[in-house]
């Protein structure tokens, strides 16, 4: 399995997708710190000047700026996976490892590191921008312990999403179908379906996400906490949408014919 | 010197789809011997390249079996280390180069990165290796695929189409290249759609059509079919020296085709009987009209 991981990691580290996905979610998270700190949200209108940033709440919101980038390392983990039928390198990968679920297996370990380590660089430079821009105004005191549960709930969050990524891939296996799906599902079919059954929203991915990267939400950030799951509970339904797409993949599109 | 397992395939069957299915191989049973280079032809779409992934575990047959020495290769426990194969020169991914190519699949298997140079030195892409895959030739492409195969140091070597992309001069390096391991104990399947490509490298055929086996056994069982053209001066004469030893027919006032004897013989018997030749060769197109004919039999629903 050391070997294996061994090859994986130099399968992600020899393309520039992981590097470019990294800086994107670093940039988008940063984005969203200097919006947050340099204007005013429309929400937020009708607070007197000055007194957006002394609130405490707002300010841990724009600590948990990097949560909202976890989307990118589930782009990661598919890319991960449908990359090699794209480029039809999982003939090389299944004739060194025929047993085919090996290779899900150490690409699931590798993702959630890789996954986990995105999301504490992308916290800690949104984190250390967020500093930077606030130095020269009056702002609310940044409170480190909520600011390391956030940090625990993001390197958390982007470690499953990944994981859920490659689980999707191995599923889906066309690359522009499973991102596109991706993308269509958590912008456009889970809101939706939110509008309708307040229920469901805390048990879809993008729900269970909130409730991982719960300190941001707690921040005032989409939805109230009542609707989500506690951060353990969505961590489960994460975890669980990550094992039922792999289990699917193992009995169905992992044991295709390589043609 | 690693030798080489010996390939079995074995009532071999694979149908593709359900509502059309295609047959793409259909109870095929044949062997490969190690120490010799194996022809494995026929013509395109005959079902070559599926009956080599299933010797692979990368397509699961229909039915049959197919194992390497007495075990199926996804119960290897080292594949990489036992077989080699080079099968399309399309299974790279552009951005990467062909060092990082080598070594991911190096350390997938146990193998050293040290070999990576090594091989690469092998194939002759020492200079490429830094340069990203998606810039190379098909020429180049093929020499990776090979040095990937070749990276385990195995006994048996199992390439689709080899030669395909690679200029007269890399021809020649792979055929004596295929030769040399061969004469190390190892087994070489090599699949081609034209007999010419392989002729002078293997020693054994198999040949298939429309999924089927139609010919398996040395090259030369195919080649005595062929014909051997004389120019003589002499041709009554030679025509009663070779009198009941094979088929003469007169092409020309001085010229005859033979069947049934190698040119070797049929020089042996004009110098002993002293005749004169100008002109002793195999009608060497004619090795290839055998091919056509074996594997054009099926096309007309002939022998199954």
């Amino acid at each position: 399995m050391i070997a294996m991981l061994k090859a994986e990691w130099r399968k992600a580290s020899s393309t520039k997708v992981m590097w470019g996905l990294v800086v994107a979610a670093i940039l988008f998270a940063c984005l969203n710190v200097s919006l947050l700190i340099l204007l005013r949200p429309s929400a937020a209108r009708d607070l007197p000047s000055g007194a957006l940033l002394t609130n405490a709440d707002y300010i841990t919101n724009i600590i948990g700026s990097a949560g909202s980038s976890a989307f990118f390392a589930l782009i990661l983990g598919i890319i991960g996976m449908t990359a090699e039928y794209r480029h039809l390198t999982i003939t090389a990968t299944f004739l060194a490892a025929p047993r085919r679920s090996q290779v899900l297996v150490a690409k699931t370990v590798l993702y959630l590191l890789i996954g986990a380590v995105m999301g504490a660089i992308t916290f800690a430079v949104s984190f250390a921008l967020a500093i930077v821009l606030l130095a020269s105004k009056e702002h609310a005191q940044i409170d480190g312990g909520q600011a390391m549960q956030i940090l625990g709930g993001v390197v958390l969050g982007y470690a499953i999403y990944a994981v859920l990524g490659v689980a999707l891939g191995a599923l889906v296996r066309v690359q522009v179908a499973a991102v596109i799906g991706a993308l269509a599902f958590t912008l456009i079919a889970e809101p939706l379906l939110g509008l309708f059954f307040d229920w469901a929203g805390r048990w879809l991915p993008g729900g269970a996400l909130r409730a991982v990267l719960q300190a941001t939400a707690a921040s005032g950030r989409g939805s109230s906490t009542a609707d989500l799951l506690p951060v353990w509970g969505g961590a489960l339904v994460l975890i669980g949408y990550a094992v039922l797409f792999g289990v699917l993949a193992s009995a169905t599109t992992l044991r295709r014919d390589i043609t | 010197m690693p030798h080489g397992d010996h390939l079995h395939v074995t009532g071999l069957t694979k149908t593709f789809g359900r509502r059309r299915p295609v047959h793409a191989v259909q109870d095929l049973t044949f062997e490969v011997a190690s120490g010799r280079v194996t022809g494995f032809l026929g013509p395109n779409g005959s079902g070559k390249t599926t009956t080599l992934r299933c010797l692979l575990g990368l397509v699961t047959p229909t039915s049959g079996v197919t194992s390497i020495g007495a075990t199926p290769y996804r119960s290897l426990h080292h594949p990489l280390h036992v077989v080699g194969a080079a099968l399309e020169a399309s299974g790279f991914h552009p951005a990467r180069s062909a060092r990082n190519h080598l070594r991911i699949i190096a350390a997938s298997g146990h193998i050293p990165d040290s070999r990576v140079d090594d091989v690469l030195g092998i194939v002759g892409l020492a200079d490429a290796a830094g340069r990203r895959v998606g810039g190379y030739s098909l020429g180049m492409r093929q020499r990776l695929a090979l040095a990937a195969a070749l990276l385990g140091d195995p006994g048996v070597l199992i390439l689709d189409e080899p030669a395909n992309g690679l200029d007269p001069e890399g021809i020649a390096w792979l055929r004596s290249f295929l030769r040399n391991l061969a004469a190390e104990g190892r087994t070489i399947l090599v699949s081609s759609h034209v007999l010419s490509e392989v002729q002078q490298t293997v020693d054994d055929v198999v040949v298939i059509t429309h999924g089927r086996l139609v010919h398996v056994g040395p090259l030369d069982a195919l080649t005595a079919a062929a014909e051997v053209r004389v120019r003589t001066p002499q041709r009554d004469a030679l025509m009663t020296a070779l009198a009941d030893k094979c088929t003469a027919r007169v092409t020309d006032h001085d010229a005859l085709t033979i069947t049934g004897l190698t040119p070797a013989e049929v020089g042996t018997i004009a110098f002993r009987a002293a005749i004169e030749l100008h002109e002793l060769s195999a009608a060497s197109s004619d090795l290839e009209e055998a091919f056509l004919a074996l594997t054009s039999t099926i096309n007309n629903g002939g022998a199954a």
